[in-house]
């Protein structure tokens, strides 16, 4: 199955997409329930953009839950914001837009929601549950993402629910990193690569893409949440030939790979325990902390994989890694520099756009 | 909305919908004045914005800054290479030479910024602040995008625009006495201009990404010409309404031609 953007971003296309991924009869009822309900669950739900626009509302209803929905994001202010940096009005109602797009078929038909009428709109959910997911949204300080059940990152629309990480905006640069390495280097390019922690396969999948059909890629994570949600993923852009998904930890599901990987790239947990308890109700309330929690200082999971990459990565072989900052980056050279000395070289702390050193990559040493 | 808000910025060029666009703003760029620092080029002072004369420094490029207009300016680039040691910045430093460039080169050329961060970001933070802006330190010219819910899709966005920006804003010096109309300039006229060769290809209309490259050379024409559309028409083996109906086929070229024209009291085409 070879997905166009284009048809991602076409509602008319959507059905199309959805005969090609194996859906239970019972769908309808569950995505329903479970649109609701903010239980992790291991099967894989159905963004809302993507599910069929069985409901309909007049505009006028339409415009009435808008108006309700806009009002109580107004009422917010900047309160969030003040209390843990969370989103302020401005940008609930740009998610409220968002919203709308994704719920309602032909949002043309949106901006005639100003005028009284009583002409119908398809929509992918019932109003009733618009309302309950808004008062979500903002009671429960529920992740937009997880609301919809998708998140843009890169080219991709990737469908996540709880229990998978939401994936960032800072992440995306792990592919241009390796994008870099690949175009300089055919053999890496024809190699087989690994996205350990893949969460909602964002990585994984973002890799895949650029390693075109000659490339193999494993995703690991020790969630079952996320293997669910990974392969779903893949499946959905059509890369099951590439992309291999496994679950376990870390290296452990890469028995037989030593020394034979040509990448290695990774968003590890790496918040300071102590730090979970201060975030932001989105994440600390919604996100797993699996996915969060690096242990006492948040380098638990980084320094284990620098050890694997020297036992993994093949001579001339790269890695890339997110961390929590300047600390990180500055110890983990230093810890590689020091404890794996010789194994690795060309260190780059690289910054994400707001100017934090964020990424550490570098390659496995040649072998003498 | 947020990103206005949080910007703040009354030189951000925002183009929405850059080819209708009208609003005021539309044409005012900063120029910056880059310290040779912060520039990816090291060749490319920018004289302060009340500066109307060139000046040379040692480079062999540089920007003159043309006050057409209370609020209008545009951006001059011009080549007088001497030096060995030019070579290669010339070849990026040219402003048909940026559109050249491929994305990754342009956008090696420009700083990109997010919002301001607040905190540490990562893993820490859910906001889907997706906007990203775009500086080309060379030309100090920037772009923006914010509408789209990925930051990668707003980047390529923010790149397109920049693209067409520096075409309209970036003018290089045209040497009338032997001029001859490169090919991409030749690209886009329509096939009944007479120094039109059958190897042009069909004309390329301004959907084309490479509608830029000839927009950028016959708006360099134009001014070099003070707005003369006639005057333009001749070098073009055109008749003066076949080159004015090619400036109306595209809304940004119209009102950068118009707004020169109005800056030396003619009447616009319409
Ligand atoms: C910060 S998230 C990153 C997810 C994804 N790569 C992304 O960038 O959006 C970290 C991921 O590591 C996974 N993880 C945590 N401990 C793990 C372990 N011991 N082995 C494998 N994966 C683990 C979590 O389940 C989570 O999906």
């Amino acid at each position: 199955m070879k997905l166009s953007l284009g048809s991602l971003y076409r509602p008319s296309r959507f059905p199309l997409l959805l005969k090609s991924y194996p859906i239970s009869r019972s769908r309808r009822s569950f995505c329903v329930s479970s649109l609701s309900s903010p239980e992790t669950s291991l099967k894989p739900q159905i963004p809302l953009f993507l599910r069929p626009p069985i409901y309909s509302t007049t505009l006028s209803d339409l415009r009435k839950w808008h108006d309700w929905a806009e009002s109580l994001a107004s009422s917010v202010g900047s309160t969030f914001e003040k209390s843990d940096n969370g989103p302020d009005s401005s940008l609930l109602c740009r998610e409220l837009k968002w919203l709308l797009e994704d719920a309602v078929e032909d949002h043309t038909l949106v901006s005639q929601m100003g005028v009284e009428n009583d002409r119908r709109v398809r929509m992918r959910a019932h109003v009733d549950e618009l309302y309950n997911l808004w008062k979500q949204r903002i009671q429960e300080r529920r992740p937009f993402q997880y609301v919809v059940g998708c998140e843009h990152w890169r080219d991709l629309v990737l469908s996540v629910q709880e229990g998978v990480l939401i994936p960032r905006p800072e992440t995306e640069r792990i592919v241009d990193f390796v994008s870099d390495v690949v175009s300089k280097d055919q053999e890496l390019k024809r190699g087989v690569w690994a996205d350990l922690g893949t969460g909602s396969g964002a990585l994984g999948i973002g890799i895949s893409r650029i390693l075109g059909s000659e490339g193999r890629v494993i995703a690991t994570d020790l969630s079952r949440v996320a293997i669910a949600v990974a392969s779903y993923n893949v499946h959905r852009y059509g890369l099951k030939d590439i992309i291999e998904i496994r679950e376990g930890s870390w290296f452990e599901p890469l028995k037989g790979l030593e020394g034979k990987l040509a990448g290695l790239v990774s968003n590890p947990p790496y918040i300071p325990s102590k730090d979970i308890s201060g975030l932001q109700a989105e994440v600390g309330r919604h996100e797993p902390r699996v996915a969060l929690d690096g242990g006492v200082d948040g380098m638990d999971a980084l320094l284990h994989l620098c050890d694997g990459a020297a036992l993994m990565l093949k001579p001339g072989g790269f890695f890339a890694f997110e961390t929590n900052g300047e600390q990180h980056c500055r110890a983990l050279v230093d810890y590689m520099e020091n404890n794996k000395s010789g194994s690795f070289c060309n260190f780059e702390i690289i910054p994400d756009f707001a100017g934090i050193e964020r990424f550490v990559t570098g390659f496995h040493g040649k072998a003498i | 909305m947020a990103h206005q808000i949080l910007w703040k910025s009354s030189f951000v060029v925002r183009l929405g919908r850059f080819i209708s666009s009208s609003s005021p703003s539309f044409f005012h760029l900063p120029l910056y004045s880059l310290s040779s620092s912060s520039c990816f080029l090291k060749v490319h002072p920018i004289p302060t914005l009340s500066s109307t004369t060139t000046r040379r420094r040692n480079n062999c490029i540089w920007f003159q800054q043309q006050q057409l207009h209370d609020r209008h300016s545009f951006l001059w680039c011009s080549k007088y290479s001497t030096t060995r040691a030019c070579v290669d910045t010339e070849i990026e430093g040219l402003g048909k030479g940026y559109l050249e460039l491929t994305d990754e080169e342009l956008t090696r050329q420009c700083k990109m910024d997010t919002l301001k961060s607040s905190g540490p970001g990562g893993q820490h933070r859910n906001k889907r602040e997706s906007a990203v802006r775009l500086k080309h330190l060379p030309t100090g010219i920037i772009a923006q995008a914010s509408e789209d819910r990925s930051q990668h899709r707003n980047r390529a966005s923010a790149l397109t625009r920049l693209r067409a920006l520096i075409a309209l804003k970036v003018r290089n010096t045209v040497d009338l006495e032997a001029y001859s109309p490169p090919q991409e300039l030749l690209q886009i006229l329509p096939a009944k201009s007479s120094i039109r060769g059958s190897d042009c290809g069909p004309q390329i209309g301004p959907k084309n990404p490479k509608f830029l490259l000839g927009m950028q050379a016959l708006l360099d024409l134009i001014f070099a010409v003070e707005g003369s559309i006639s005057e333009a028409a001749k070098f073009l083996g055109l008749t003066t309404g076949a080159l004015s109906r090619l400036i109306l086929s595209d809304d940004s070229l119209r009102m950068a031609v118009n707004e020169l024209r109005a800056s030396k009291g003619m009447k616009p085409l319409k």
